[in-house]
């Protein structure tokens, strides 16, 4: 957030774009314990009728949370984070994180943001996303 | 295949060590090398490792409830963190079926979620939503 300026309504947080690729997806499944195959194993995919492997939509929100926290300064100020999970991204694709403030609230200072991704094909991946930031100490 | 009557099981993993070799694991895997943030905070999202995948691990295990792998989406995921989970705490996690409903051959079934501290603070609240498919048609 701009220093010294108190933010509001209308505030855009900048975007963060990150390339995924099968590798990170390999390496988030191990460290967040989720190794559901359709995440790792192609064929399995495409057996249940995905067109390969998808990333975890965790791993998505995770860089969305990585985006506000970014913005607001830390990963403690990230109060409340939520989504839809609207399509699949895919390995090899760009995920690009938007927001913008929705609210302030005149006593404590938290912030409400409004949120989405959309992929490197076009695709909104997450909607619906909407974010609190926890005011300054 | 879960139906009403299964809501209000309860899936617990207790004693989620949050250490720093797991909470950097995930950073990176999430983040790559960058240290934008201190070592001291953990970020958000971690909740789906020592939150979510232990006590959905249980869930999806459960034979009664009867979720299947293949057809499962990951729909919709909310957190709230009124405390920050810090590197060292000690976390119990708990999920449970809050509702189940069968619409328009897929069933959509709502998970709460709940984490607490060492010091019997709430680390974590959460929502997700999944969908499976319902019986083949």
């Amino acid at each position: 957030m701009t220093a010294g300026r108190t933010p509001q309504v209308g505030d855009e947080m900048p975007a963060l774009t990150r390339t995924v690729s099968q590798e990170q997806i390999a390496a988030y499944a191990e460290a967040s314990g989720d190794r559901n195959p359709i995440h790792l194993d192609p064929e399995f995919a495409r057996g249940v009728g995905l067109p390969g492997t998808i990333a975890h939509g965790f791993l998505e929100m995770a860089i969305l949370a990585e985006a506000v926290a970014r913005w607001a300064g830390g990963y403690e100020r990230v109060a409340e984070l939520g989504c839809r999970f609207s399509k699949p991204l895919l390995p090899g694709e760009a995920i690009t994180c938007t927001g913008r403030v929705v609210a302030v609230d005149p006593v404590s200072g938290a912030l409400t943001l409004q949120l989405e991704a959309t992929s490197s094909r076009g695709e909104r991946v997450l909607t619906n996303g909407r974010a609190v930031v926890r005011p300054d100490d | 295949m879960p139906d009403p009557s299964h809501i209000g099981r309860r899936y617990v993993a207790p004693g989620q060590l949050i250490s720093p070799e797991r909470v950097a694991a995930y950073a990176s895997a999430v983040s790559g090398d960058d240290p934008t943030f201190s070592s001291g905070s953990v970020p958000p999202a971690f909740a789906a490792g020592y939150c979510v995948q232990p006590t959905l691990a249980e869930m999806f295990a459960d034979p009664e409830l009867g979720i299947e792998l293949a057809g499962l989406i990951h729909a919709e995921q909310s957190f709230e963190w009124p405390v920050p989970v810090r590197p060292g705490d000690v976390v119990d996690a708990a999920a449970e079926v809050t509702s189940v409903e069968a619409r328009r051959g897929l069933t959509f079934v709502t998970v709460g979620l709940e984490a607490t501290n060492q010091a019997g603070e709430t680390v974590c609240r959460g929502r997700t939503l999944l969908l499976t498919r319902s019986a083949a048609r």
